[in-house]
């Protein structure tokens, strides 16, 4: 099992090796460059294509992916044309405030989603379970911006009641964590009502309410961590959309997370930065994958018996 | 027959689902005894009727859509009918107990083996986690598995090694009345044979009652006692294995026996009863095999068939023998 | 146990032969048939999926009228100080941006942008993820593993992120749009092919469609790509409504469809800028996207579960 991990963590460097080179190569194909940015207004043509040359920035591109790819190994990703501060440091800056926020998010939104989806499951077409598939149906389809939009207007504006914005307070991150949390509650309510559908009509709970096992040991001990697989699928998938999706949630609600400086790089066209947040965010929502695969192990024995081989 | 106090009384026991098709008549109104160690062997095709009834049983129907519409149940005396959830969890197991049909998924696939037998005992008795597994591990040998693979997972066994895991968890606490929903069909046939072998050599060391569900007459009778014969919904013929076998009364019992190879006459037709089984939500109100009966009369397609004691132990559920002189063939093949 | 004696009766020949194999070929085509027949009966059973059909035919009929309702240049697009701002009336029922534009007009005529975007790029991305899947899943080998690696690489880029990437390069208008949100689709359809393929590709029909003479492209056509036609069915409808809610999203961020076009997106961006005092700005073109997306979702849960084998008897 510990070498099926390594083995994939091995597997995995290629890939994001592909990964950084592609998002290099495309976002050097956009026009202009940092020169232009920084000082095209105020250094002549010649000046500037003096500073290109002495920057390295009229070679070819896999020349400057490879000069990047060592400084990444580094732990290099280069300096920031707005800030003049590391990449690197940047990111690492602001992760914390993003992770807080994915964490609440995921953590309310299952704290809600899997009880509520296992009573639906158990109650078919009760109030519960009619309930629970309009939330996981309206849930999915609100766009979530929008939603935090609709929040702030509320609550922070009608009501006076959070902050609408920045990590100033402890009651800031309410507003966020409801916006990014809602939708994954809503996925996640349907993953386990749908999961433990299909885990209830399994012949196994016959045996063991034949045994003369309760119903409650049935749902919760028995059929739970059969329905568990999809469930965690789901709940870390949605950790790693909210990753990427960051970038508009914090957005709405000027968190100081990587989303934003992703944003404000874009907007900057700080080309450096871009790059460099989106790799390692990529490698971030390739890490939690991970994590993800090596938690089935320990749920299902059939999958730890796979990974054994 | 004595009136000691039998291990299995059901009496007019008719159940009923309700589905999107119309009301699916399962089970209607039989009758079943069965002494202390004594095995019936309850015989019918698929969709007879079998399953509810072992099902009710233990009050497992699925409620929706199936529902108990009427009947009693007694298990050595207890009545079933009128217990609670909570007081019916601690009948099951361990008073009666039941040996699924389909080892492959009669497992749940998450814990290992040793502990799903031990469950059983915890649940029934005040013992130590410790104790509990210790006891799996003896009712393993007990079934011929080596302990040692007590913490395997179900996936890691084979179909008969399933099975016999079923049977050890079914029988973890020596239940008094043990029933087998076809534990054989799932499996080759050398593992069939170990396993009734198994079934037997319990029973007689412990003298639990059984109810064998079969549609093979064969294993009817190489394990049990007595035989019922059951057909869509009904037990039209019910009797000792002389009785049944010797005696045949009913046209089915009669239909199915001939329906057998003959293993002597190779050249022979096999012979299949004619017509299908009736549609579950359209039950005549007639003899129900009255459309495929080659001795139906126009009484048995009218009138709602009673049983009829032919001797103090067989039983056949047909309006023709109120006729004095009322006979069928019997033999073999044509 | 008795068992019955083989040698009573025909003789099973080993291998099936032509006539067998044609029919069931020609059973197969007649189920194919009655196949789509029952799943269009069954999903007209769903209430739901039914009100979001209807919804987005209404949705769809809009886009239309609203080409010969609405003027673009006067319309939708032109500015009119004196209207600014002016909060829902009997005049301009969903009220005015700050250029005096009537917001009910850009809203309606906005509904374009997110229907193009959104069926377009999933149109090409099944095309092209289907296919590769299909051809990965049949014929295995080097080819499957080049197609799934290559998909494997674009994974860990979450989408927004690889779409933000590419409208940087590109630039923005929808042309762009519908290219980087179709792209970033390929590979879950890819997967969605190639699984369902791997399902039937060692089925006994297929072995069948041999034995009477067809070729490798018409199995694959007649086949196999009837049966994988269903989960791609449903994958797309929730790539749909994933595409209008990123297209929608990148025009916020001011990444997409560009101003004046009155996208959904880039109208809830107008808005926030006046959010404190002008909050219905920001009200109805986030309700549309819902709306739109509800009925997609509605649609796509109906056809999922008219398709589901085990609801069926």
């Amino acid at each position: 099992m510990f070498r099926y991990i390594i083995r994939r963590i091995v597997l995995l460097i290629p890939i994001l090796v592909a990964v950084s080179f592609i998002v290099y190569f495309i976002v050097d194909l956009a026009p202009g460059d940092v020169v232009d940015t920084t000082f095209g207004a105020e250094l002549s043509v010649e000046e500037q294509e003096e500073l290109r040359e002495s920057m390295g920035l009229n070679d070819p591109v896999v020349v400057r992916y490879a000069r990047y790819m060592l400084g990444l190994l580094r732990g290099d990703l280069g300096i920031s044309v707005s800030t003049q501060k590391p990449v690197f440091e940047m990111y690492m800056q602001r992760l914390p405030a993003t992770l807080q926020l994915s964490f609440w998010g995921i953590f309310v939104a299952m704290l809600i989603a899997i009880p509520f989806g296992i009573i639906a499951a158990r109650r078919q077409n009760s109030w519960v379970d009619t309930g629970s598939m309009v939330f996981g149906l309206v849930g999915m389809s609100i766009p979530n911006f929008w939603l935090g939009l609709m929040l702030i207007i509320l609550f922070a504006q009608q009501l006076r009641l959070l902050p609408s914005y920045g990590n100033d307070t402890w009651s800031s991150i309410i507003l966020p964590a409801i916006t990014v949390g809602t939708t994954q509650a809503a996925l996640l309510i349907r993953t386990t009502r749908s999961s433990m559908l299909e885990v209830i009509r399994q012949d196994y709970l016959r045996t063991a309410r034949a045994k003369g096992v309760n119903e409650r040991r049935v749902i919760y001990h028995h059929a739970l961590r059969n329905a568990l697989i999809p469930i965690i699928t789901a709940a870390g998938t949605q950790f790693s959309v909210a990753l990427g999706g960051s970038v508009v949630t914090e957005s709405v609600f000027a968190w100081p997370g990587i989303g934003r400086l992703t944003i404000d790089s874009i907007y900057a066209r700080d080309e450096i930065t871009v790059v460099g947040c989106i790799v390692l965010t990529s490698i971030l929502s390739s890490v939690v994958i991970l994590a993800i695969d090596i938690l089935y192990a320990f749920v299902d024995p059939r999958i730890r018996a796979r990974y054994s081989k | 027959m004595s009136e000691t106090k039998k291990i299995l009384k059901i009496e007019d026991l008719t159940v009923h689902y309700d589905t999107e098709n119309g009301i699916v008549r399962a089970v209607n109104g039989i009758n079943i005894t069965l002494d202390h160690k004594e095995a019936l062997g309850l015989v019918g095709e698929t969709g007879a009727g079998k399953t509810t009834t072992a099902l009710s049983m233990l009050r497992l129907i699925p409620d929706p859509p199936g529902r108990i519409v009427s009947g009693s149940i007694e298990i050595d005396g207890l009545d079933l009918m009128s217990k609670t959830e909570s007081e019916l969890e601690k009948i099951r197991g361990k008073d009666v107990a039941m040996i699924f049909q389909d080892p492959m998924t009669a497992l749940n696939p998450v814990f290992p083996v040793g502990e799903q037998i031990a469950e059983s005992i915890r649940i029934h008795e005040h013992v130590s986690y410790q104790e509990a597994m210790e006891r799996a591990n003896e009712m393993l040998e007990i079934v011929g598995i080596h302990r040692e693979r007590a913490k395997d997972y179900p996936h890691q066994l084979s179909g008969g090694m399933k099975q016999r895991v079923v049977i050890a968890i079914a029988l973890a606490c020596h239940a008094k009345l043990l029933i087998a929903d076809e534990p054989t069909t799932a499996l080759d046939v050398t593992i069939q044979a170990q396993v009734l072998e198994l079934i037997k050599e319990y029973r007689e060391r412990y003298h639990t009652s059984l109810l064998m569900i079969t549609h093979d007459l064969g294993i009817v009778a190489e394990t049990c006692d007595r035989v019922a014969v059951m057909y869509a919904g009904n037990i039209v013929e019910q009797g000792t294995l002389r009785d049944v076998f010797n005696h045949t009364l009913h046209p089915y019992t009669e239909g199915l026996f001939a329906s057998l190879p003959n293993i002597n006459d190779r050249a022979a037709r096999l012979n299949s009863i004619p017509g299908t089984v009736p549609d579950p939500t359209k039950i005549p109100d007639g003899c129900v095999f009255a459309p495929r009966c080659s001795y139906a009369a126009d009484n048995c397609i009218k009138s709602p068939q009673r049983d009829n004691w032919v001797s103090e132990s067989h039983m056949v559920r047909c309006s023709r023998y109120e006729e004095p002189s009322f006979k069928i063939i019997r033999g073999n093949a044509t | 146990m008795i068992s019955p004696d083989n040698s009573t009766g025909k003789e099973m020949k080993p291998d099936m032969d032509r006539k067998q194999a044609d029919q069931i070929t020609e059973a197969l085509e007649y189920k194919r048939l009655n196949f789509w027949a029952e799943i269009w009966r069954d999903f007209k059973k769903n209430k739901g999926a039914m009100i979001g059909l209807f919804t987005f035919i209404v949705i769809i009929a809009i886009t239309i009228l609203s080409e010969f309702l609405f003027d673009y240049d006067t319309q939708v697009i032109a500015t009119s100080t004196a209207d600014m701002l002016q909060s829902p009336s009997g005049g301009h029922l969903f009220g005015t941006d700050q250029y005096g534009r009537d917001i009910l007009i850009r809203v309606l005529y906005g509904a374009r942008y997110s229907l193009l975007i959104g069926i377009c790029s999933v149109f090409v991305s099944v095309l092209v993820g289907s296919t590769l899947g299909i051809i990965a899943g049949y014929f295995g080998g080097l080819m499957e593993t080049i197609i799934m690696r290559t998909m494997d690489v674009f994974s860990p880029i979450p989408s927004i992120l690889l779409a933000v990437c590419l409208t940087t390069a590109f630039g923005q208008g929808l042309g762009v749009l519908m290219f980087s949100i179709g792209l970033v689709s390929v590979p879950s359809f890819a997967q969605v092919a190639r699984a369902s393929v791997l399902t039937i590709r060692d089925q006994e029909f297929i072995e069948a469609a041999r034995a009477s003479g067809a070729r490798e492209y018409q199995i694959i056509l007649s086949h196999v790509l009837p049966n994988a036609l269903s989960p791609i069915l449903v994958q797309s409808t929730l790539r749909v409504a994933v595409a209008i809610v990123t297209a929608s999203a990148l025009s916020f961020l001011g990444l997409g469809v560009p101003p004046p076009m009155p996208e959904w997106g880039g109208m809830l961006s107008d808005g926030r800028s006046f959010i404190r005092d002008y909050s219905y700005m920001t009200l109805f073109p986030g309700l549309a996207i819902m709306v739109t997306v509800l009925s997609i979702n509605m649609v796509g849960d109906g056809l999922r579960d008219a398709m589901d084998p085990r609801l069926k008897r």
